[in-house]
């Protein structure tokens, strides 16, 4: 179990680095342009498409972590009162149910990818083929689910009275 | 069952699920999801819930988020919220209740490079608690004060609630900005106002700290408030005056807090690494809550439950500003259980239609008063965000003890929306200067 917790966590970890690292080429690329425009009369071409694209998969990259770290904000202060064994059971179908909707999406997200790369949809000014970045999103959503399993078994052993 | 009533259903199930500790986000984009299933079918929903996930994700108006996140955790880490504070309170301190005086002005100058009232409570609370508690200020006042200081974050610009706003709305986001300046600044006026009244009542709350000499005052101008002037000057300034994009400004002002911090070497490695660990959080947890919010809009659209909404405001018989009330009211009950951005985005589709179609109201107004109403639900029990915040940065005052300090604050907000509701131009007078109506 610790195992699949820290594989859970580690992958998250490692891509929430290259997330970060998204953010800081975002802002690069967003002040280069200016300073281009601004000094040379020359924007940067494609920085939109550069910008939403990296946009996309700093945001993939990061959910995973994200859940890891307890980011997602909940309102806790009905299931708060319970004692703690309910409070696992009801994490525990919390998130089962969250697995079941997340995975869907990502493997609808994946098929949305497919279709896209068969129709050949391009960004409109750099032409960059838009499906790699959907699989991303597919990818991200698969590393939730992963996490989100992680919490359900572990709050199961809680539920059922293990450590 | 007819779409209005599926729409109702949703919204129940939405509440219940977040009674169940579902994380907002999840609740939204499955109770939208299978709203939207049953009003037409499981395929017709995986497409629009896939479709609406990957335009939230990579789309340029909402690109700016991560980057005004990420200017006020540059600015945390690289210590300029701790230099305001110092500024502040050796301008105020020595006198009855200035600690707590000066927390609101450093709260508003962070204001100015933090897009975020959590994190401006976190930040100056970190700075201003030790300082408050060191000269024996009572602990509720103390807390409180920092926590609807932090309020003062998403009214000054920049404001990720403005951003939300205005892509929800299609506002521009440079003139919602505009319009937060003057109420953010009349809001930390009442909040001093408020604190000298408690104080003047009861000395004991806050004792006076040292006098600081007019050379130790100007070595801390220098120090901070100075360079927050310069990015704010460039970043904003830039919005105001049309050069620059919201993102590009975003991406500009992080820069320059990361460029000054850098020159002035107050960044460690390990302070730049946190703030993009924060960040890349914030902001997923952020885009993540859009993105379940438009899949619950999809349904709501589809459940025409906005536009019965509208209808039967506009047939009620009562003046525009009874129903103005209404909303507010519901906003504020809301407020106290729902998180402020999840709230602003979660209603938006139900009463701006309202509120701007049918009553006639200002949007972009309207768009200040939201902010201002929502703000109070972040310092009032059972859920207040800051109040929580507070609680982590002093972790042996209970929450009850927070929450009785809240009140003068919580005075101060309402005498503030009032104001607002009485004279309209307050919000509406810069933006129409600048950008023109």
């Amino acid at each position: 179990m610790n195992r699949l917790n820290g594989l859970a966590a580690g992958l998250g970890r490692i891509m929430d680095r290259i997330a970060g690292l998204c953010l800081v080429a975002i802002m690069i690329l967003v002040v280069t342009n200016v300073l281009f425009r601004a000094l040379f009369k020359r924007p940067v071409l494609g920085t939109y498409d550069y910008v939403t694209l990296s946009t996309a998969v700093m945001i993939s990259l990061a959910l995973a972590y994200c859940a890891v770290q307890n980011g997602h904000i909940a309102v806790g202060f009905v299931v708060d009162r319970l004692p703690k064994r309910r409070q696992a059971a009801v994490d525990t179908a919390v998130n089962l149910a969250a697995v079941a909707f997340w995975g869907l999406c990502s493997w609808q997200m994946a098929a949305y990818a497919g279709s896209m790369a068969s129709r050949g949809v391009v960004a409109a000014t750099s032409q960059i083929p838009l499906y790699p970045f959907i699989y991303l999103v597919a990818f991200g959503l698969a590393a939730l689910c992963l996490v989100l399993l992680v919490r359900a078994v572990e709050s199961a052993m809680r539920a059922a009275g293990g450590k | 069952m007819t779409a209005s009533t599926v729409g109702f259903i949703s919204i129940m199930a939405f509440f219940a699920l977040l009674l169940l500790r579902v994380p907002i986000a999840y609740a939204l984009a499955l109770v939208g999801f299978l709203g939207f299933s049953y009003l037409t079918s499981p395929s017709a929903a995986f497409k629009m819930v896939t479709k609406e996930i990957f335009s939230i994700f990579s789309s340029y108006s909402l690109s700016v988020i991560a980057m005004f996140v990420w200017m006020g955790f540059l600015s945390f880490y690289s210590g300029m919220g701790a230099r305001l504070y110092i500024f502040a309170y050796r301008l105020i301190g020595h006198r009855p209740g200035g600690l707590a005086i000066a927390t609101q002005a450093a709260c508003g100058a962070f204001g100015a490079i933090c897009g975020s009232n959590t994190a401006t409570a976190a930040t100056i609370g970190a700075i201003a608690l030790p300082e408050m508690r060191k000269y024996k200020y009572d602990p509720s006042l103390a807390t409180a004060s920092v926590a609807a200081g932090g309020v003062l974050g998403v009214l000054i610009p920049p404001s990720v609630i403005f951003i939300i706003y205005g892509t929800a709305t299609e506002q521009s986001v440079g003139k919602l900005f505009l319009a937060g300046i003057l109420p953010g600044i009349l809001l930390m006026l009442l909040y001093m106002a408020a604190i000298y009244i408690v104080v003047s009542r009861n000395p004991a709350l806050g004792p006076a700290g040292p006098r600081a000499t007019w050379r130790e005052r100007m070595e801390a101008l220098r120090g901070g408030l100075g360079e927050i002037f310069i990015v704010f000057s460039i970043s904003m300034g830039g919005l105001f005056a049309g050069w620059f994009t919201p993102t590009e400004a975003g991406a500009v002002g992080a820069a320059g807090v990361l460029g000054v911090a850098l020159l002035k070497r107050r960044l460690s490695w390990e302070g730049f690494s946190k703030s993009l660990l924060d960040t890349t959080r914030t902001t997923a947890m952020i885009m993540l809550l859009i993105a379940g919010a438009m899949i619950f809009g999809r349904l709501m659209a589809i459940s025409r439950i906005p536009f019965e909404v509208a209808g039967w405001a506009g047939l009620l018989p009562l003046p525009p500003y009874a129903v103005m009330a209404v909303i507010l009211l519901i906003y504020l009950l809301l407020g106290c259980f729902i998180d402020a951005l999840a709230l602003v985005l979660l209603t938006i589709p139900i009463f701006y239609p309202v509120v701007v179609n049918t009553l006639g109201y200002d949007p972009v107004w309207f768009g200040v008063i939201i902010v201002m109403t929502v703000a109070m639900g972040v310092i009032t029990p059972p859920v207040g965000m800051n109040v929580y915040i507070i609680k982590g940065v002093a972790p042996d005052i209970p929450l009850e003890v927070i929450y009785k300090g809240i009140w003068p604050f919580l005075f101060a907000l309402i005498m503030c929306l009032g104001i607002l509701v009485a004279f309209p131009g307050i919000a509406t007078f810069l933006p129409d200067i600048v950008v023109g109506r």
